[in-house]
């Protein structure tokens, strides 16, 4: 037994099955914004947010990976339980669990919580919507419920402002607070008689409080119907992502011109403001002409990440990877690898991560190894800018072009990806069969605050992106375009002259072939930190190699009078496949504890990349 | 002349910033441990080193499992022997 001294913050674990609404009763408690969406395995690690209760007293709240018990089969429910029984370094037991309970599927939550009152930790149990299940006529007599499980028991709707204050109460009451004895959580591995013993207990529980199955809901029967259909379902997928990616293109221009236009008047300003010399070309070169030309692709940015969210809160994305899962299984990959796979698109690292997910090693190292594969939120400005460019923005029947070739380079991607997931499958040896098992949350409006909070999200990223890397490293390739100055009597433009110029013609051999010229082997030097800093790049080496400063916010039309419509789509094949993140590596490496994988990784995607480049760019050149 | 010794600043500021940014986050923890014996000596960087800058940096190492201190007893699944 450990005294606890009052003034030390309470330790508070929320634990539930997935998708049960623990990160949004988390946001409720501590005032965060952790993502949350509608479906499961959104949190793959702890998190921990502060609040302070009434009395003054500071609590520390854990949110944990989801999982339907206390005996793990993947890695994020691994942690969910090690930090329960207090094995985690540095974080001891919680002195208090709340344990949130979907109503609507009650027996689900109840069998978890049954687990963890046997801890012997205090628990207090959140039955989380609870206005979902009141509409659905599910009836749970509350009082009778606490009576049987001895554990306080509090209806919540997390999503709901003020949903919470009953838990919010209950914590604050003196009962957790002040002097307390806690005993270590004890915990042993369940044998079959423990499992069918949960059973029974869980039949008894329910019996009691009269629980009944929620009413079926004929709406959602027929979209079910619809969706999860073998062919249609299929189609309407295809027709959901293709006017996703028109409305990248169709969408966007307005605020994309604006932007544009705002820059090029901001370098304008610049340069006729300051006198000649090297301040201004930085400021006009440097920062405006190179991290302002990657701000212009803000808009697109948010419109697909509106889709997204908007997808993710409605419920659809779990049947998107039910309806998948058999083609998946044809190339190798286990079903569980969509969630992973579809959080790529907007950055392969969190899709990585996720692959925590699933149970079998080889499953798991097939998903990060084809992560990268999925078209990233980063590489968004460099296939507008150069679809931009090069592709006319004229209609094909009732489609936008641009739109068009947009959804066609992330389904080579997707393309790409199956076909490696296929090859792997060949190489890896047998593999262990896993089922998906995924529960199929309800139907729901996307909440107008949940999307709004993830855009602003977005917003944040990309800003500090811009405002960070990408302008820190457009420094120094400022610096490196313009040091040395040009000899007495040279006749190019100085960056010819310059280190960058230098290091441009010596990569130029190796990318030659593929049709690159100096600027573009320039920009994916520093596009190895991230892949929206090449375009970052090509405006600062382009406004250098023109020596003027009416480029800066402007090099879409560059682009489109100097490459060839060969060159352009080599680059844009290139970045279909390259490994152009270095963080990316970095988390393969840590999340698979080799530098192995992470080598393999960066060497196929290279070889991929410039097989991609070389035969388009003969394709294309070749065809005139 | 002014100009030169205001762009030459920007870009040595630059260029620390891009390194420390790419670099491991194991690297930045390393790195800020090294400065131990001058934070000692400026308690004002100490107590934004240890308030701020620190659990940012865990948090991005603690990212993937295994990567921070805090963490030290989970490890990924590894490949079948």
């Amino acid at each position: 037994m450990d005294a606890v001294v009052s003034q030390a913050p309470l330790r508070i674990a929320l634990i539930g099955v997935p998708n049960c609404g623990k990160t949004a009763l988390f946001n409720r408690l501590t005032g965060s914004r952790q993502k949350v969406a509608n479906y499961p395995g959104v949190t793959v690690e702890r998190r921990e947010g502060e609040r302070v209760a009434a009395d003054g007293r500071p609590q520390r709240v854990l949110d944990l990976p989801g999982t339907y018990s206390l005996t793990p089969t993947t890695l994020d429910e691994a942690i969910t339980r090690d930090v329960l029984l207090g094995r985690v370094a540095n974080a001891p037991a919680p002195e208090l669990v709340v344990c949130v309970v979907d109503a609507v599927h009650l027996p689900i939550g109840l069998r978890l919580a049954l687990d963890v009152k046997r801890l012997g930790l205090p628990m207090v149990l959140a039955l989380n919507r609870m206005d979902v299940a009141v509409r659905r006529g599910v009836h749970i007599d509350i009082p009778r419920l606490s009576a049987e499980l001895g554990v306080p028991v509090l209806p919540t709707i997390a999503v709901k402002r003020g949903g919470a204050d009953a838990l919010i109460e209950a914590i604050e009451s003196s009962r957790w607070s002040g002097l307390r004895s806690v005993s270590e959580p004890r915990w042993l591995e369940p044998t079959a008689e423990d499992a069918e013993q949960t059973q029974s207990d869980l039949r008894g529980v329910l019996a009691a409080v009269g629980y009944g199955a929620p009413q079926e809901n004929l709406w959602f029967a027929r979209m079910d119907a619809l969706l999860l259909h073998p062919v249609a379902g299929l189609v309407v997928l295809g027709m959901v992502l293709f006017i996703m990616f028109q409305a990248v293109f169709s969408w966007a221009e307005a605020p994309m011109a604006l932007i544009d236009g705002g820059m090029a008047q901001f370098g304008a300003w610049t340069a006729a403001h300051l006198p000649e010399g090297p301040l201004s070309s930085l400021l006009v070169n440097g920062v405006i002409g190179g991290a302002g030309a990657v701000l212009v692709f803000l808009p697109q940015i948010l419109i697909l990440f509106l889709f997204i969210l908007a997808l993710e809160d409605s419920g659809y994305l779990p049947r998107a990877a039910y309806l998948l899962d058999r083609m998946m299984g044809g190339v190798g990959l286990s079903g569980r690898a969509f969630i992973p796979l579809l959080s790529s698109f907007a950055c392969a690292i969190p899709g990585i991560m996720a692959a925590r997910t699933i149970p079998s090693w080889r499953d798991r190292l097939t998903t990060i190894m084809i992560a990268p594969l999925m078209t990233c939120s980063a590489r968004l400005p460099v296939y507008a800018l150069l679809i931009s460019a090069l592709i006319p923005a004229r209609g094909v029947g009732p489609f936008n072009l641009q739109g068009l070739v947009l959804f066609v380079l992330y389904a080579a991607g997707i393309l790409a990806a199956l076909i490696v997931a296929w090859v792997m499958k060949h190489f890896a040896g047998k593999r262990q069969y896993s089922p998906l098992m995924l529960e199929l949350p309800d139907y729901q409006w996307p909440h107008a605050g949940n999307l709004l909070l993830g855009l602003w999200e977005r917003v944040k990223i990309f800003l500090s992106r811009v405002g960070g890397i990408i302008l820190a490293l457009m420094i120094v390739l400022w610096f490196l375009s313009s040091y040395p100055a040009p000899p007495l009597g040279a006749t190019g433009p100085p960056i010819q002259y310059s280190f960058a110029g230098k290091l441009g013609a010596l990569l130029e051999y190796i990318f030659a072939p593929i049709g690159f010229n100096w600027q573009i082997s320039i920009a994916l030097v520093p596009g190895l930190a991230a892949r929206e800093v090449a375009v970052s790049a090509l405006g600062t080496v382009y406004a250098m190699s023109a020596g003027g400063d009416d480029v800066a916010g402007r090099l879409q039309p560059v682009i489109a009078s100097t490459w060839s419509l060969a060159t352009g789509c080599s680059l844009l094949a290139w970045y279909v496949f390259a490994p152009q993140c270095l963080s990316t590596l970095a988390v393969v490496k840590r999340e698979t504890n080799s530098w192995r994988y992470p080598i393999i990784m960066a060497a196929y995607l290279f070889a991929l990349a410039y097989m991609a480049s070389f035969f388009t760019y003969r394709a294309i050149a070749g065809w005139g | 002349m002014f100009q030169q010794i205001v762009v030459a600043a920007i870009v040595v500021l630059a260029l620390a910033a891009s390194v420390w940014k790419l670099m491991p986050a194991r690297g930045r923890l390393r790195a800020l441990l090294a400065l131990d014996a001058w934070a000692a000596r400026h308690p004002q960087f100490a107590g934004w080193r240890d308030r701020s800058l620190k659990p940012r940096i865990v948090r991005a190492a603690g990212a993937g499992c295994a990567g921070c201190a805090a963490n030290v007893g989970i490890k990924p699944p590894q490949p079948p022997r």
